[in-house]
């Protein structure tokens, strides 16, 4: 017999197991309800950013509409929102990541952005709490229970069959039959999982070096499994033993020692400057009408030297010392923003040095960041956020410090976000 | 000793003879301790940051100076959602939702700072507290413990010998309950320890505590039976062990994941942009207060002018500006709420749905039960954001009308240089605003809230039992 009928008859042997076939029917079928799911999200998501510009042209249009009456600068700045997006990436649909529970749209004003930017979306927390069903948490977590069925009695199930020297006496029996066997189970499972994915990322026209990044990582993390199930046979232990001690394995590995580094890393870098940013931020930003306004702008205009050249301010109201004081909180609370970020920084960095170590952890901090759906896509997304807010600042300052008015037309000019 | 107790000690001896079974159960409690004591610190540090917090924020907001009441309204208030003791046990949606939020005039902000944001990928591999080890974990080992308990005895034949000595298929069955159900206890008292903990801090209620515990007794309880009727009815124990370690996989790690994404497609929520435009919409519609001649606000002002009996706004013993602001607040605080409570009744919606496909898992079950009756739910959840809009509009109300009576008409619309300082009021009225204070669940609504969730995991047990009794009685025939 050839090797091509030798690997023929054992896939017919192997679909013979009814709890092999129902194994990978099974997988097949997770895995493609994952994708589905994570492609519906995907397709959420990116409907309600196609719904923006509907819904923001409506809304600047009414405030343009009594704006444009008394044409104040200040009063065009201050009530109208501007939209920011963070549109999913065509991998989004196979690692969700934290797009379920960090906004990815947010309307921002020329006002404090300190006080914005860390606003969130609607979300229901029960149900973001046992995490997404994406194809993510099918590799990650259901993966691996599938190599310890296939593989848990691949050698001692025949011994306890009677059946293990028989075959090591065959020719091309012994260790070539065991790598035999293996290598299709193998091939078997990352066929039900990669298949599936490769046909959607390609009609998500994902790039080729993505999809083939993926599925060395499919390869690589079911070979951790094999490799694990294969020196646990080595004891030659009963399957009944075997299955236990990979699945107490998967459990620790899978879900206790996460849970267990996720307090540790919590607990060394703790990251509390979020309300003292926002409760700074206030004292400051309303602290203003206490002091002389000259010292507000003085302090704005050794910041921002450009639009010191403005009018001093008259004795009524002006809105560019309103703007300016906002922009001052902006800056009194910079150094706490910094560290906020750097212990959010901190925390990631850690679970990724651990995902070195431990598979699980690995894979998933992998394919969310191919995918674009972790902590750093979401810290980019608030560096875009700050550099068209800044955009926006600019655009209103240039109204604002040199009085000129500010019409309906004028609606228009205003920057948008995404291009430049 | 009767034959059912006899039974159960040959068993137990068997299982502590077995040093992975040994290990795994040492494993376990160990985990058990961690979780409690991770949990517990957890939630007195988080407790007394939001504790500290809030006072840091209420003496801030009473130092104010002299100030116009209107820019006490813009400069605003932070208040915290406390974390109540039970949250020790199982705190529930605490890290997926915001604790902090910022309460100001005319607009609804939402509560901001959660964990979920704040924490690497890991927190999406699940909480370590003692909830999570007795929903997840605790069945697991005791599938492991007993998977064998009935189909090792048929494997090996000595079943038949049982019988044959004259032990009755119902002692044989209970015994080995019996011995199952002991490890339950064992394994489930270590998480108790927690109770004893939380027992002792001021808000513990012992009413859902008691609910709590009996939750996690029925899961256990089920699982016990479910893993010796799943060893009663199939030949080999390897094929039990798989069997029961499919049951887990689907029901406590998969269906948990499911079900969200179900309920999330049936039950749609509009997001904050579109809420924010549909109110500044409806807003328009009422009456637009930019606009001098509007018709909406043109009856307000007469009406206002005949409640006083006055021709003109200057003659109102009261300042027109701060009435305009109480109803301006009114009108939007009206739309927040039709518009807040549509979201909140849609994530009930949805939460509902999850919990109907508890009929499918009895872990969807026992979280529920837990959360609900620890008071870290949405419903918790949905609490706190009630009482923050209902304090933000009373603080804002009280706050316009310091300004309708404190200031007078003519300084507020002045323009002159002086106006500014006539306009403020004194700093003394800062300390008489309301403070904010949560008004946790009483102890019965946090138990009743638990009732479905318990009469889901009592059906489960009554099916159960009697899936156990008929295969019981057709335990040991030859096939």
């Amino acid at each position: 017999m050839g090797e091509m009928n030798l690997l023929k008859h054992e896939l017919r042997l192997l679909f013979r197991q009814r709890l092999t076939s129902l194994s990978l029917m099974l997988l097949a079928l997770l895995t493609v309800t994952s994708i589905l799911a994570g492609i519906a999200e995907v397709d959420r998501q990116r409907a309600d950013i196609a719904a923006i510009p509907a819904a923001q042209n409506e809304d600047i249009s009414a405030i343009a509409s009594w704006i444009d009456e008394d044409k104040d600068p200040g009063s065009a700045a201050y009530y109208s929102f501007h939209p920011t997006w963070d549109e999913p990436s065509p991998l989004a649909f196979a690692a969700i990541g934290m797009r379920d529970v960090s906004p990815y749209i947010l309307r921002v004003r020329a006002l404090s952005l300190e006080a914005q930017i860390y606003d969130g979306d609607t979300f229901n927390p029960e149900l973001a709490l046992p995490g997404q069903f994406d194809f993510a948490f099918v590799l990650v977590f259901l993966a691996p229970l599938f190599v310890i069925v296939l593989f848990h009695d691949l050698v001692s199930g025949e011994r306890e069959a009677r059946r293990a020297r028989t075959l090591e006496a065959l020719p091309r029996g012994g260790r070539a039959l065991w790598r035999r066997r293996s290598a299709l189970r193998f091939g078997l499972l990352w066929l039900v999982l990669a298949a599936p994915f490769t046909t959607t990322a390609i009609i998500e026209n994902v790039g080729a070096a993505p999809i083939a990044l993926i599925l060395v990582t499919i390869a690589a993390y079911l070979f951790f499994w094999v490799g694990l199930a294969a020196l646990i046979d080595r004891l030659r232990w009963s399957s009944v033993a075997n299955a236990a001690t990979l699945s107490a394995a998967w459990l620790v590995l899978v879900l206790i020692v996460p849970t267990l580094a996720n307090v540790a890393i919590n607990r060394a870098i703790p990251v509390n400057q979020g309300t003292e940013i926002a409760m700074a931020n206030q004292e400051v930003v309303h602290g203003a009408w206490e002091i002389p306004r000259e010292d507000t702008m003085e302090r704005f205009y050794a910041n921002h030297p450009r639009w010191s050249d403005s009018e001093p301010l008259g004795p009524d109201f002006h809105y560019k010392w309103y703007f300016a004081f906002h922009q001052n909180g902006d800056e009194a609370v910079a150094p706490q923003a910094r560290a906020y970020r750097q212990g959010l920084e901190g925390r990631d960095a850690h679970a990724r040095a651990l995902g070195w170590v431990l598979p699980s952890v690995g894979v998933q901090a992998l394919l969310t960041r191919i995918a674009g759906t972790d902590l750093t896509a979401q810290l980019a997304y608030q560096d875009r956020i700050r550099a068209f807010h800044e955009r926006l600042r600019n655009f209103y300052y240039e109204y604002l410090f040199y009085d000129r008015p500010f019409g309906k037309d004028d609606f228009d000019r205003a920057p948008r976000f995404g291009s430049s | 000793m009767s034959a059912v107790r006899l039974i159960a000690r040959d068993e137990l001896r068997l299982m502590a003879r077995n040093r992975v079974a040994v290990i795994a159960f040492v494993l376990l409690v160990l985990l058990t301790l961690v979780a409690v004591a991770s949990a517990w610190s957890h939630q007195r540090n988080i407790a007394e940051l939001r504790e500290r917090n809030a006072h840091a924020a209420e003496s801030a907001f009473d130092r104010q100076p002299d100030r116009h009441p209107h820019r006490v309204v813009h400069a605003g208030h932070f208040i915290f959602r406390p974390l109540g003791p039970l949250a020790a046990f199982d705190p529930g949606v605490d890290a997926f939702t915001g604790n902090s939020m910022f309460l100001e005039g005319h607009r609804q902000n939402t509560a901001n700072f959660g964990d979920v944001r704040q924490s690497s990928l890991l927190v999406r591999f699940g909480l370590l507290t003692p909830a999570f080890v007795l929903q997840v974990v605790a069945p697991l080992l005791l599938i492991f413990l007993g998977y064998g308990v009935l189909a090792r005895e048929r494997e090996r034949g000595t079943l038949r010998v049982l019988l044959l000595q004259g032990a009755g298929r119902g002692e044989v069955v209970g015994g080995k309950l019996l011995a199952v159900g002991t490890v339950a206890m064992l394994a489930g008292l270590p998480a108790m320890i927690g109770f004893a903990l939380i027992a002792g801090q001021p808000g513990a209620l012992v009413l859902p505590m008691l609910t709590i515990a009996g939750g996690y007794l029925l899961y256990l309880a089920l699982w016990v039976l479910l893993i010796v009727l799943v060893s009663a009815l199939v030949r080999r124990s390897l094929d039990a062990l798989l069997a029961l370690l499919a049951l887990w996989v689907v029901t406590v790690v998969l269906l948990p994941r499911l079900a969200p994404d179900v309920a999330g497609a049936a039950v749609p929520l509009d997001n904050r942009l579109q809420t924010d435009v549909a109110i500044a919409r409806d807003l328009r519609a009422m009456g637009d207060s930019h606009d001098p001649d509007d018709p909406y606000f043109d009856e307000f002002k007469q009406s206002v002018l005949e409640r006083y009996d006055v021709g003109t706004v200057e003659e109102l013993p009261v300042n027109y500006q701060g009435l305009l602001a109480m109803e301006g607040e009114q009108m939007t605080s009206k739309l927040f709420d039709q518009y807040a409570d549509k979201s909140y009744n849609a994530q009930e919606r949805q939460n509902w749905m999850v919990e109907w496909l508890g009929v499918l898992s009895p872990a969807i079950s026992v979280r529920s039960v837990s959360m609900a009756a620890a008071g870290t739910d949405f419903a918790g959840h949905r609490r706190f954001l009630d009482q923050a809009e209902a304090y933000r509009y009373e603080l804002v109300q009280q706050l316009n009308r310091l300004q309708a009576e404190a200031v007078s008409y003519a300084d507020d619309i002045a323009e002159d240089p002086g106006a500014d300082d006539r306009r403020r009021v004194a700093a003394a009225n800062w300390a008489k605003m309301p403070d904010f204070g949560f008004r946790p669940a009483t102890s019965a609504e946090l138990a009743r809230a638990a009732v479905p969730g318990l009469l889901m995991l009592v059906g489960w047990l009554v099916l159960a039992g009697l899936a156990l009794a008929s295969a019981t009685r057709r335990l040991g025939w030859a096939k």
